[in-house]
């Protein structure tokens, strides 16, 4: 038994969930403190709590704040199994545990294919080659110098969802839709950097290389280099974290996320794409019939409730419920998400609150009054183009079950009358 | 040249003291040899760095999952937080059979099969462990080691000031011309028509023993692949398979692609470490792996290479995503009575049970009853 009248009790302790044990307890706790005068109610507010007695910790502990201590499985999570090596591998992001439509930079899902490469700032180079009037060199301080801007974008793994497409498999949204992130980029537009450079009539594609241990390379059309590309080297105000780049990465924003190359030390343009290792063997999509696409770039219209979910279950029972979820699309802004209780015989239209960017996380939410049965919870995501979210059994009809990349079916959260919520898939 | 200088008024005491009578049959030289198979995840020697596994200096006495700055796996470090410290015996344990050992180990290899490999290997280790070293010469493998202090000098002799700097003729003015020997050590992509390609040559036989060395501790001496490392040969006719083996001869479309990816960034932990006649053998070797040649003197060269077309070639077609039906333009999602009857499960997450279980904490992992 918790001793509620213990003074010395740990900050840990005093939850909300020792309060229902409390009350549970009530009577017995009451007696045994029998002596002392005790006020009616919530003891953390009639008895004085630590943290409104003592003193709490100055200005100069955390000079890089932290979360709370009681966020700390606010983290985020690999799938030991899916990958070799932890070096060359994949974490999720909580999109269980987040709100709104930034993620925070510590909890930025990573993917790297030769680990983190550590680079001083002034030891990093961006080189400008091939069908260009003039080759360049930059240092980061004369990237520094050029005009540069601020865009929210998202940038999603090409494999997010890649597990799923043979069933469900996975169980939270963390794992089956975690690999995407959201934050606002500060960066020079790609644009006046090759302008810089000058490239010539036949320069038709572009080759971003990194200077990690995987030299990581892809093709990118001069199209959409020219168009809303950005050199970033902030993310959310701050240098880029190292697992994300740091101090240089490219964003090719509503693109798969593997062409955004991080640490990005080279620009070649050309006359032909290069047919790299992540353009042909990897990142391209083996259909039914053995054909295989390649350079699907765009990030399809997708969503996923992330609360509830696996990892998010209902604990508080009946009445009202806060059911929300993210939205993205490629190809622009989310014109509308619809949410369905009953496996997708009904859908309701949620509603989005928060900003509405193109190529941006958006979120939605819906807010019901939960009667305790049980819910086939579902959302399905229209973009400013007008394509609609696809089920995931409409994209097997398709494509098969070997695509690994761009699964972004409808997924389906089973909600039962305890409000665990389980990953499923329904007729 | 001693490297280890301080080691030398131990060294008595400890080949006395702790010198294991396993060890003694051990031969360093040969372990030398051995030791190969490791060096494209570990370096030893002077100035030797973490690479994929942790650096192996001292590593005789060293409590397990202890070397600083490595990352290891949890069940490494909690092996060397239950008291297991490296010695001759646990190291013959280890290198065995390691998953046997540790679980969950990061280190991808399978072990060494013959007992005289684990004596080499480790009378060589030895002599760059402190406690019993007899000032051994430094070996950083595959490079000669050079005297630091003139190294250094080398370094310092060559500052970016002195390079001859030509400004930008852009409309910012920033940045400066890069110079052909800049190009030329970081622009070594290779296209499939050939471009890019390097001079050298390579033939299949040349290519087995640097495949074997260099490659086989992850894609298997075959390319069948160890773990969970990618499988680089077989697969043909799979790819409408239920489970499909995507390798270079049964799905990559180019070969440039092969060349490309060895020389930029294999072997894993140690990119950019293979010659340009060694990255053409491995090609050669590989095509050889993948049935693409079936004669051990083929020459894969400059010259022949663009000649060269993987069988899958012709099955990439470009993104025809918009052309799927339910991208039809127009369509307007359903709001009501969209399916005749309830709707029931045919599929739970829970059945596979393959999710990472949480941290012990009571929020993560899913509540599952």
């Amino acid at each position: 038994m918790v001793d509620i009248t213990d003074p010395k009790r740990t900050k840990q302790a005093a939850s909300r969930r020792d309060f229902l044990k409390a009350g549970l307890l009530g009577g017995a706790a009451v007696a045994a403190s029998a002596g002392v005068a005790r006020a009616a109610g919530d003891p953390l507010i009639t008895e004085i709590q630590d943290w409104n007695r003592y003193l709490g910790e100055g200005v100069d502990v955390a000079p890089y704040g932290k979360p709370s201590e009681f966020e700390a499985n606010v983290v985020r999570r690999n799938v030991p199994w899916l990958t070799a090596d932890p070096v060359s591998s994949i974490n999720f992001t909580p999109l269980h545990e987040l709100d709104g439509i930034i993620t925070p930079n510590g909890l930025c899902f990573e993917r790297h294919h030769g680990g983190t490469a550590i680079i001083n700032p002034a030891d990093h180079r961006l080189m400008i080659n091939g069908l260009v009037d003039t080759p360049l060199v930059f240092t980061m301080e004369d990237l520094k110098r050029f005009p540069r801007e601020n865009r929210v974008y998202f940038l999603e793994c090409a494999a997010n969802g890649g597990m799923e497409w043979r069933g469900s498999q996975l169980n939270g949204c963390q794992f089956t839709h975690g690999m995407i992130h959201c934050v606002v980029y500060t960066g020079v537009p790609l644009r006046y950097l090759l302008e810089e450079a000058g490239v010539k009539t036949n320069g038709k594609w572009l080759l971003a290389e990194g200077a990690d241990a995987s030299a990581m390379t892809r093709s990118i059309p001069m199209e959409k280099a020219l168009d809303d590309c950005l050199v970033a080297f902030k993310m959310n105000g701050e240098a880029l974290r190292p697992e994300q780049g740091y101090p240089l990465r490219l964003c090719v924003p509503g693109w798969e996320g593997n062409m955004w190359v991080k640490w990005l030390r080279r620009l070649e343009v050309g006359d032909e794409p290069w047919a790299q290792r992540e353009e042909t063997s990897k990142y391209t999509d083996l259909l039914a019939n053995g054909k295989a696409r390649r350079h699907t770039w765009v990030m399809d219209v997708k969503s996923v409730i992330t609360s509830p979910s696996p990892q998010a279950p209902v604990t508080h029972g009946k009445g009202p419920l806060v059911i929300t979820g993210l939205a993205w699309s490629g190809n622009g802004t989310i014109k509308r998400v619809d949410v369905t209780l009953d496996g997708g015989r009904t859908w309701q239209t949620a509603r989005l609150d928060g900003p509405s960017l193109p190529k941006a996380l958006h979120r939605f939410y819906l807010d019901i009054n939960w009667d305790g049965s049980e819910l086939l919870l579902q959302s399905r995501a229209i973009d400013d183009q007008g394509l609609v979210q696809p089920t995931k059994n409409e994209l097997r009809a398709a494509r098969g079950e070997n695509s690994i990349y761009h699964n972004n079916g409808i997924q389906t959260w089973h909600v039962n009358n305890d409000g665990v919520v389980e990953n499923v898939e329904v007729s | 040249m001693l490297k280890f200088p301080k080691s030398a008024a131990l060294a008595v005491l400890a080949l006395t003291a702790f010198a294991s009578p396993s060890l003694a049959d051990g031969d360093a030289d040969a372990g030398q040899k051995v030791f190969k198979k490791c060096a494209a995840c570990h370096a030893v020697g002077d100035g030797a760095k973490h690479k994929v596994g942790p650096e192996l200096n001292d590593v005789f006495g060293r409590t397990a999952g202890s070397a600083e700055g490595y990352k290891y796996s949890n069940a490494m470090s909690e092996a060397g937080q239950g008291g297991l410290v490296w010695d001759a015996e646990t190291l013959s344990t280890y290198l065995a059979k390691p998953k046997d050992m540790i679980k969950g180990t990061k280190m991808a290899f399978a072990g060494l099969k013959k007992d005289d490999d684990i004596a080499n290997v480790l009378a060589y280790l030895k002599t760059f462990s402190q406690e019993t070293a007899a000032a051994p010469a430094a070996v950083e493998t595959g490079k000669t080691p050079v005297e630091t202090a003139d190294a250094g000098a080398a370094v310092e002799a060559a500052p970016a000031a002195e390079m001859a700097v030509e400004k930008s003729q852009g409309a910012f003015g920033l940045g400066r011309k890069a110079m052909p020997d800049e190009i030329a050590a970081w622009d070594i992509d290779v296209r499939p028509d050939g471009t890019g390609l390097p001079e050298g040559r390579g033939t299949v036989a040349e290519g087995e023993p640097i495949f074997v060395e260099n490659c086989a501790v992850c894609h298997g001496d075959f390319g069948e692949g160890a773990g969970r490392w990618p499988v680089l040969a077989g697969g043909q006719d799979t790819l409408r398979n239920d489970r499909p083996e995507k390798t270079i001869g049964s799905y990559w479309p180019y070969l440039s692609t092969v060349f490309d990816y060895v020389r930029r960034a294999m072997p894993f932990g140690n990119a950019r470490s293979l010659s340009d006649d060694d990255v053409y053998a491995l090609t050669a070797y590989l095509m050889y792996l993948n049935d693409i040649v079936d004669d051990e003197e083929f020459e894969l060269s400059k010259d022949n290479f663009a000649s060269v077309h993987l069988p899958n070639e012709a099955n990439f077609i470009p993104d025809d995503r918009a052309s799927e039906p339910h991208y039809a333009k127009g369509i307007e999602p359903c709001m009501s009575e969209c399916k005749p009857g309830p709707v029931k499960i045919t599929a739970r997450a829970q059945v596979i049970d393959v999710t990472p279980e949480g941290e012990g904490d009571e929020n993560s992992g899913g509540g599952i009853d």
